[in-house]
């Protein structure tokens, strides 16, 4: 079946605080919870009023699933920035928002050997899915999509700037041949420094090399994260955050440049439906 | 049932909801959200002659009730409009208006010319009125330029024509008017009104062209404004466009005199919200003990 994106009504069902200003929203709206897959997003918008005006993309955490099994559930983690995030850390359950989704491409199904996930900040949210997903854990889509060779382990790898908004990784507890290790930016947990310096360690050992390196945070660690692999000739994929308007490709606003054959050797393209991942070597990153 | 149908001069519509340009893509992009067999008919996004980059990000920005744009008329130009999506655009089943822009009349014929050897297009819409493109000729500003271009282009194709109007003038009216005597079928207003949005704290402009088009709810007033005082003092149908979000706002803009109405920067955040208006027209009509949609056009009292 090929999924069809879908406009409806969730209803909060429950929020969770992960760490300072970031929590876990749970909505329940079967329609999207059945189709999505790992690395692709809804948007949602604050019904009612007209400002905020505009839906906001969030990605797919996790599907939540009720006792027979059914996805009924979508999950994202969210850090409070502006209007929205705003106004959601203040709910509680029950309210409502608009939605529609799900929405781009996602990850590529993982492929077998050391899948290392690179998440910078709340660009974390998207690889408890993934991991799931490599590991066998569990399927998303609709028909599940097929895995065809687990991913031997997964790492994450996830750097933050500081030990106060580096969200609770309980999560991912429970999934098979799964490991991560944090970075801080000032040290005060894990490793002091930038998560590239985790990413260059497994790269250059034979042991840890990656069979594939997906990666999620804010532009200029992605940057250098695209480099490293580069440079180690690691298959990288990118997930872009570029600001959306409607997130279903009628805006063209969220464009990207994505390299072609023609001149000037690239084009702007939308990420909302040709992304929002792309293969690193796709990209020319400014 | 109300009838719904609505008659600009040469262009008919099953209705009077239409779709505006820029805001709904090529349409394939909607078709998970819209029921185009139920609307009045599409108008993709503007076209030129040939492939525009548009544009460097950040091309949007959301404002108090509305948005800033400075899109750029990114797209890929006549030609793989007419090979990628005007295949498709006419399987529809509801009228399909192409939108086009050029830099100066020669180029705007041009692509009426092509464009007219599809009849199965409804019409062609004449976007001289887009904020965000500089190097071309400012047709939308000057009533004779705006003249010159809607003769030309009447001259170039059977197609109905449509002159879509920037609201960034002194007057919009003798810009209507001229659009009018040079033979536009229709007049459709308005286009975004210029803006701006600055980050105070990086002392830089939000968007990356620094200026562009302000849509959405916060312009309701102003179009309305707009739309009335054409259809006061101008003999040519007009179709309303600005800040349509809701049954009220059509019925408002249809009072105030337009014979039809474009939604634009709500299909955004209201994906499917042209067609279900569709019935909510239906049933407000009805409701009215109208018979006749166009019977409750310009129906605006002096007061
Ligand atoms: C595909 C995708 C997936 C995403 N997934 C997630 C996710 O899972 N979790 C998550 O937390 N985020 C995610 N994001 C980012 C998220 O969409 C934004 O954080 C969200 O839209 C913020 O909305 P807001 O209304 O709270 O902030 P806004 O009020 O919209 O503000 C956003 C930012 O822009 C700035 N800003 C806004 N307007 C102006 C202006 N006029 N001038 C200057 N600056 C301005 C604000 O200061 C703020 O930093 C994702 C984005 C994309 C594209
Ligand atoms: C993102 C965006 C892109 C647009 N692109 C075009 C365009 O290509 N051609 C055009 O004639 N109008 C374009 N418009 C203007 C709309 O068609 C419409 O006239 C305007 O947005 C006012 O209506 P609204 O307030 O309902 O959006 C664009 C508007 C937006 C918000
Ligand atoms: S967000 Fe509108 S085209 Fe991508």
């Amino acid at each position: 079946m090929v999924p069809t994106a879908v406009e409806c009504t969730g209803r909060v069902v429950e929020q969770a605080p992960l760490a300072r200003d970031t929590f876990r929203l749970r909505l329940e709206c079967p329609e999207i919870a059945e189709q999505i897959v790992p690395g692709q997003f809804f948007m949602i918008r604050i019904p009612g009023g007209s400002d905020p005006l505009l839906g906001r993309p969030f990605a797919l955490y996790d599907v939540a699933r009720d006792a027979d099994g059914r996805a009924v559930a979508i999950d994202f983690v969210y850090h409070v920035i502006g209007k929205v995030t705003g106004l959601l850390a203040g709910w509680s359950g029950g309210e409502r928002v608009e939605l529609w989704g799900p929405l781009g491409n996602g990850f590529p199904v993982p492929r077998a050997g050391h899948l290392v996930c690179v998440g910078g900040g709340i660009g974390y949210t998207p690889f408890l899915a993934v991991a799931r997903e490599a590991a066998g854990q569990r399927r998303y889509g609709n028909p599940g999509r097929a895995v065809a060779e687990k991913a031997s382990r997964v790492t994450l790898l996830y750097g933050v700037q500081t030990r106060d908004v580096r969200a609770d990784l309980s999560d991912f507890a429970d999934i098979p041949r799964f490991s991560h290790r944090i970075s801080t930016d000032d040290g005060s947990e894990g490793r002091a420094g930038f998560v590239t310096e985790l990413l260059r360690e497994m790269l250059t050992d034979e042991t840890e090399r990656p069979a594939a390196v997906y990666c999620c945070g804010p532009e200029p660690m992605m940057r250098a994260t695209a480099a490293l692999c580069a440079e180690h000739e690691a298959p990288c994929w990118l997930s872009l955050e570029t600001p959306m308007a409607c997130g279903f490709g009628a805006c063209f606003s969220c464009v990207t440049r994505v390299r072609v054959d023609e001149d000037p050797g690239w084009d702007y393209r939308r990420t909302c439906v040709e992304g929002p991942v792309f293969s690193s070597a796709s990209l020319l990153l400014e | 049932m109300a009838d719904l149908r609505v008659t600009l001069n040469r262009l008919s519509l099953r209705n009077p909801i239409l779709v505006a340009s820029g805001t709904f893509g090529y349409a394939r992009e909607m078709a998970a959200y819209v029921d185009f067999g139920r609307i009045g008919g599409v108008i993709p996004k503007t076209i030129t002659p040939l492939p525009r980059m548009g544009n460097r990000p950040p091309r949007t920005v959301e404002t108090a009730s509305g948005m800033l744009n400075s899109i750029g008329l990114d797209n890929d130009g006549l030609e793989a409009f007419i090979e990628k999506h005007l295949g498709y655009l006419l399987t529809l089943e509801t009228a399909v208006i192409a939108n086009i822009a050029g830099r100066n009349t020669d180029e705007f014929v041009e692509m009426a010319r092509r464009l007219g050897e599809f009849q199965r297009l409804a019409g062609l819409e004449l976007n001289i009125s887009c904020p965000n493109v500089s190097g071309g000729v400012d047709y939308g500003t000057d009533p004779t330029l705006t003249y010159e271009v809607v003769a030309a282009v009447r001259g170039a194709c059977e197609l109905p024509v449509i002159a879509k109007l920037t609201p960034n003038v002194t007057n919009i009216t003798t810009v209507a008017a001229a659009a009018a005597e040079a033979g536009a079928d229709a007049v459709s207003l308005v286009n975004t009104f210029q803006g701006m949005a600055i980050d105070w704290r990086r002392r830089t402009p939000v968007l990356g062209n620094r200026i562009g088009g302000l849509s959405g709810p916060a312009i309701k007033p102003l179009a309305l404004r707009c739309v009335w005082q054409v259809a006061q003092s101008v003999p040519v149908p007009v179709i309303g466009i600005g800040g349509i979000q809701s049954i009220d706002d059509v019925m408002e803009f249809l009072v105030a005199g337009a014979s039809a109405v474009q939604i634009g920067t709500a299909n955004f955040y209201n994906p499917g919200l042209s067609s279900a208006l569709v019935e909510e027209l239906e049933k407000t009509v009805d409701a009215e003990g109208c018979e006749r949609v166009v019977d409750l056009v310009g129906t605006l009292k002096a007061s």
